[in-house]
């Protein structure tokens, strides 16, 4: 398959996952799990910025569209797609990693750096959008509290996906 | 004029993030701003069949609890029409339902001059969420079949919330659920007709907060709270919950804060009537001028 189709197909699929699975389930109101940034997490490395970020906006406002906080998911897309490239770099080892793969994953990037990779990309990602959601830092414990059990269960889910959907070659 | 070129070509993928960030967050403000009928919503036509067919799934497992509740409902309406009463009084002869008229076309003639006050639709509930700060509903009924915003919705056991956009099809409604100072309600005690007004504080989808209640009120858990019929959107008595525990506040204040259990049980909602006022404008227009002529 395709990295263009595949990329495709991962955008409708995540995007469905996230307005009819995970926007439906309340399990505590600090705790509320985003998947569809898995999306800009697995372009393929060698896409340009300018094409990450505008990818990034993209994924975010369909998302919006659905959730009615237009904008919000937006800002916090293209701030991580911005960030994207500056992470890899701290991350991939002397020479770049060795592409086989094109595309950031478990056995591309190795299963710590790629934890570690998702992990701040989440974060910084549920940094904005909850701050953005708040809107105020009235309450910072809560904000605080709500951003860190919130990656905690997307990061979780994000672990989920790659194991199902990637085969280890 | 060169080296600005240099400049720019060199940090072009900072200046698009800059451009990028700045254009999702006037999004974010403008729809911030409470009247605004932002297209880009869940009322669009994609997202709007989207919903619409997911729900038709969903539906099916809430089939029982919305049965209840409309037959609820029906058993309610039987017993306040007038041939559930026996009328004893003969002398004041036949009564007439009042019924204002208007004419099709644009121009919204009078035709006949009996007043009617409010007009319900109903509408199916294609959307809800519960777990935001600002929660919406969105509902499968536009402008084409009669909505427009700034209508009440209400549901079979009480108030729901506000019309905030439209489409040709569908329409998305702020809901009671939102943690924000421009949402109250207009609220008085069924008992002892004390105003208040009901706000949400962000925290649990069965619970609002009631205040400005005076101090002398008489309270007992249990009390229901209605709509007070003041503002133009809902008419009055429709019931928004039920007095739970209240407290008094620090000493200086002269006000009561009452907690409520909502009377709409936002978890199921699954049909809701919208309510059109037929005398909003003519109020509407009243109260403004009178406002001028003071000023």
């Amino acid at each position: 398959m395709s990295i263009l189709l595949r990329n495709i197909i991962r955008f409708v699929l995540l995007l469905l996952i996230q307005v009819f699975v995970l926007n439906e389930i309340l399990i505590h109101q600090l705790v509320s799990p985003y998947i569809y940034m898995l999306f800009i997490l697995v372009l393929p490395f060698n896409l340009p910025r300018p094409a990450l970020m505008l990818l990034g906006l993209l994924m975010g406002l369909s998302l919006d569209m659905f959730m009615n906080t237009m904008g919000m998911h937006a800002a916090a897309c293209v701030f991580i797609a911005y960030l994207r490239p500056f992470i890899i770099n701290i991350l991939s080892p002397q020479g770049g990693f060795e592409t086989t793969q094109k595309t950031p994953s478990m056995t591309s990037m190795g299963v710590s750096q790629f934890l570690i990779y998702a992990a701040i990309l989440v974060f910084l990602h549920h940094t904005v959008y909850f701050t953005l959601e708040v809107f105020g830092f009235a309450n910072p414990l809560y904000l605080l509290l709500k951003i860190i059990l919130s990656s905690a269960a997307s990061l979780f889910l994000i672990i989920l996906y790659e194991m199902l959907f990637f085969s280890r070659k | 004029m060169r080296n600005l070129i240099i400049f720019l070509r060199r940090y072009f993928n900072f200046f698009l993030f800059l451009l990028l960030e700045v254009i999702c967050i006037v999004l974010v403000f403008q729809n911030n701003s409470f009247q605004h009928a932002a297209y880009v919503n869940s009322a669009n036509n994609v997202s709007g069949k989207l919903y619409d067919k997911y729900n038709n799934v969903q539906y099916y497992f809430h089939l029982k609890a919305t049965n209840d509740s409309l037959v609820a409902e029906n058993t309610r309406l039987h017993n306040a029409i007038r041939s559930s009463y026996d009328s004893m009084v003969t002398t004041n002869g036949t009564r007439v339902d009042t019924i204002r008229r208007y004419s099709d076309d644009t121009t919204h003639k009078i035709i006949s001059t009996e007043i009617r006050r409010f007009q319900y639709f109903e509408a199916k509930v294609i959307n809800n969420s519960l777990n935001k700060p600002m929660n919406y509903i969105t509902i499968h009924r536009g402008s084409k079949q009669g909505i427009k915003p700034n209508m009440g919705v209400i549901s079979p056991s009480g108030v729901v919330g506000v019309v905030r956009s439209v489409s040709d099809n569908y329409a998305v409604v702020l809901s009671l659920l939102s943690k924000s100072n421009s949402v109250s309600i207009s609220a008085r005690l069924a008992q002892g007709k004390e105003m208040g007004s009901v706000h949400w504080d962000g925290d649990d989808p069965a619970y609002a907060t009631l205040r400005d209640i005076p101090k002398s009120a008489q309270l007992h858990k249990g009390d229901t709270v209605v709509t007070s019929g003041f503002s133009a959107l809902f008419p009055e008595n429709i019931p928004i919950g039920y007095v739970e525990g209240f407290s008094q506040g620090d000493k200086a204040s002269t006000s009561l804060t009452v907690k409520l259990r909502l009377a709409t049980n936002f978890y199921n909602l699954q049909y809701v009537y919208v309510i059109e006022n037929l005398l909003k404008d003519e109020q509407q227009s009243l109260e403004d001028s009178t406002y001028k002529l003071i000023k």
